[in-house]
């Protein structure tokens, strides 16, 4: 393996971590806002996001990517694979945040928010100053343990032919006839990205476990 | 006299010996938590352990069916060893099970089986240990929660019950195994106080009807009410034995009589100690 | 973009016997991961250090490897090494050898947190050896851990999907192969995920079933 072979390995893992990141940064707002939905009980979207969660959870991201990338320009619009993959990974992560920022909003003392409205706070006020900030102190391993399960989904993106690691490194095999070497990259490039989220994850759960 | 080896004190004769301990020793680590520690007790006898925290009354008992196992010394259960095989080789697994079914214990967190009904409690070892007819165990084990007041609950699951509720279940339950011997290890320690009357209530009919039983207990009331003999033990050693209302009214020694000052109120459940000086 | 059902209603031999290979990998892949896991977790637990080590580094490892890698590794990286899988088997095994990691990590932790004294309370009573864990230890483990091994084994069926990338012929790969053949990506694709979903559904409700047995006893 040249030192080329092992710089087109680093570019597969450059946009492996970029559509991560997209995703991630996505679908953290919008897990949050499809919890909000079932969390106020608002009559109809309250159950199409109930549904939405359940099937998204239920499907793989492989057969997700797939669909989009395929049936979405067969109903008229037109996206790339790079669009795919990060409208793919974006409406799988925000399935599982939902149910982390879910968890967060039901454990939720209901004194407090009687104690805002007994001050007088309205909803809105409410929600920004004490609700927020404390269910995104307790979502926060949740969220981080998602993160890292997003990660380590990203390389089915070279399923559609988004130039990721583990397509550099099945190239390179077949072109250097030695199929194992490029894999142990690949995974010595995910497998710290993935510890050290989840060692974050531990030290967060060890941090807040700490009364404060 | 060494009175930390009592074993032969009794005036009862060998035969009538359901429980002999003899030179029983236990180190924790550093720590010393029995001293060659010796008693017997006869058929019927109701014996309480007594004495302050940390004095090693829990231990000794759970050595008594080798729950713990002790460093040295002999325990035998109507003249068989326990623990020991006569060859003088440590029992197996299965010789220590077989034992272990003669004598009945109670816990002082009641350890009922989670996953079975109150009912299914009393009826599991008989059944499946014992191998004992179903006809006949399940008779007993209704006789049995009716005498402690639980037949309604039968089929109830531990989780939904009191603690008082708990501990007389885990009463029937040893009672069902039909055991020579009946170990109690602060069996109302963990109750809420207004519960612990109706356990002692079970324990004192027990002793009256001539169970034999050795409890470790902080109720000086129900000692001094039930048992037939007190054994005070502090620090890993018996430093007093006697009939409870001499030791209770008149201890023959100092460090007895220290006890049972800061246990000031004994008789009240949850009396707290008075702390001593160094 | 409707007719497209009809074509897939048409292929419906293939869609269930790649539906039919999925259930098989999954049921298969779920059984071993459990019992390789639980034999894994009292080593996980062992008193010698550098077995209890040795064991932890390979669950850790698993857990922060991608499982496309460690099947593409499998499939494609093995028979470097002289060992030839076909796709079957380099599936089957890469799935369970992965989630026979996480299985051993759940009961772990299930185990950790299961009370002690009932189970000296076994032995108090003369349980010993296979009897004790049969009729006291397992009961209220199984119990506590249904959620979780529930949810590993919606994993699994997840992760099996990726195995279409071995041409293994399973979920996936027949409504790829649907879509390629007939240009009905949509009907395909969205079959194939209301099937996943019912997988996970029937999943979800044995969860359920059992967690109502665990909630009336807790």
């Amino acid at each position: 393996m040249s030192t080329a072979d092992v710089l087109a390995i680093f570019g597969g893992a450059l946009t492996t971590l970029l559509l991560s990141a997209a995703g991630i940064a996505l679908g953290l707002p919008i897990g949050l806002g499809l919890a909000l939905l079932r969390w106020a009980r608002v009559p109809l979207a309250g159950r199409a996001a109930a549904v939405y969660v359940s099937l998204l959870r239920a499907t793989p991201l492989v057969t997700l990517v797939l669909l989009l990338f395929f049936a979405l320009p067969n109903v008229g619009i037109a996206v790339g694979p790079i669009a795919a993959g990060v409208l793919a990974l974006t409406m799988n992560t925000s399935a599982f945040n939902c149910e982390v920022w879910r968890a967060s909003l039901m454990d939720f003392p209901k004194e407090q928010i009687e104690a805002a409205k007994s001050v007088g706070m309205r909803r809105a006020l409410r929600f920004r100053r004490i609700v927020m900030p404390q269910i995104v102190r307790t979502s926060l391993p949740g969220l981080i343990n998602e993160m890292s399960l997003l990660i380590k989904v990203t390389p089915v993106l070279a399923v559609v032919g988004v130039v990721d690691i583990t397509r550099a490194a099945v190239r390179i095999g077949a072109e250097t006839y030695e199929p194992l070497p490029p894999f142990f990259v690949a995974i010595a490039i995910y497998v710290p990205i993935v510890f050290a989220l989840v060692s974050l994850q531990r030290w967060i759960e060890r941090r807040q476990a700490i009364p404060t | 006299m060494n009175m930390n080896d009592i074993s032969d004190m009794s005036d009862m004769s060998q035969c009538r010996q359901v429980l002999s301990v003899s030179g029983l020793s236990k180190r924790f680590g550093s720590l010393q938590v029995l001293d060659g520690i010796g008693f017997s007790v006869a058929r019927g006898e109701t014996v309480c352990l007594l004495g302050p925290s940390g004095s090693g009354k829990s231990t000794l008992l759970r050595c008594i069916n080798w729950l713990e196992r002790p460093d040295s010394g002999h325990v035998l259960l109507d003249g068989r060893q326990i623990g020991v095989s006569s060859g003088g080789v440590v029992m197996n697994d299965r010789e220590l099970a077989l034992m272990r079914t003669r004598i009945g214990m109670v816990f002082q967190h009641f350890a009922l089986w989670p996953h079975l009904s109150v009912l299914q409690n009393v009826v599991e070892a008989p059944l499946h240990v014992q191998r004992r007819p179903k006809g006949e165990v399940m008779a007993e084990a209704e006789a049995l929660l009716r005498r402690v007041g639980l037949f309604d609950k039968r089929d109830v699951f531990p989780a939904r019950l009191s603690g008082g509720q708990k501990q007389r279940v885990g009463i029937a339950r040893a009672l069902a195994m039909k055991p020579a011997l009946l170990l109690f290890d602060e069996p109302t320690s963990a109750l809420d106080p207004e519960l612990v009357g109706e356990v002692l209530a079970v324990m004192r009919d027990l002793a009256r009807e001539g169970m034999t039983m050795v409890v470790v207990t902080h109720e000086m009331a129900f000692a001094r009410e039930a048992a037939s003999r007190v054994i005070f033990i502090d620090r890993g050693v018996i430093v007093e034995t006697g009939h409870p209302e001499a030791f209770f009214s008149a201890p023959s020694t100092e460090r007895a009589r220290q006890f049972l000052l800061r246990y000031a109120g004994a008789g009240l459940p949850n009396a707290a100690p008075v702390p001593t000086p160094p | 973009m409707i007719n497209g059902f009809g074509i897939v209603w048409a292929e419906r031999g293939l869609m269930l016997a790649g539906l039919a290979n999925t259930l098989l990998l999954s049921v298969l892949a779920g059984i071993c991961a459990l019992l390789l896991g639980a034999l894994l977790t009292p080593l996980l637990m062992h008193r010698a250090k550098p077995v209890a080590r040795s064991v932890r580094v390979f669950v850790d490892a698993a857990r922060c490897t991608p499982f496309l890698l460690f099947a593409y590794m499998v499939y494609y990286g093995l028979p470097s090494l002289g060992l030839r899988f076909d796709n079957w088997s380099a599936g089957l095994s890469a799935l369970i050898v992965y989630h026979t990691a996480y299985m051993a990590e759940i009961l772990r932790g299930a185990w950790a947190a299961q009370p002690r004294a009932p189970i000296e309370a076994g032995q108090a009573f003369g349980y010993h050896g296979l009897a004790l864990f049969r009729r006291i230890v397992l009961p209220p483990l199984a119990l506590a851990s249904a959620p979780v091994v529930g949810n590993q084994l919606i994993q699994i069926i997840k992760d099996s999907a990726f195995l279409t990338i071995i041409a293994l012929p399973e979920l996936t790969h027949a409504a790829s192969s649907i879509q390629s053949r007939h240009f009905v990506p949509f009907a395909a694709f969205i079959t194939a995920v209301l099937l996943y979903w019912a997988l996970c559904l029937v999943v979800e409700a044995g969860v359920s079933t059992v967690g109502r047995m665990a909630e009336a006893r807790r």
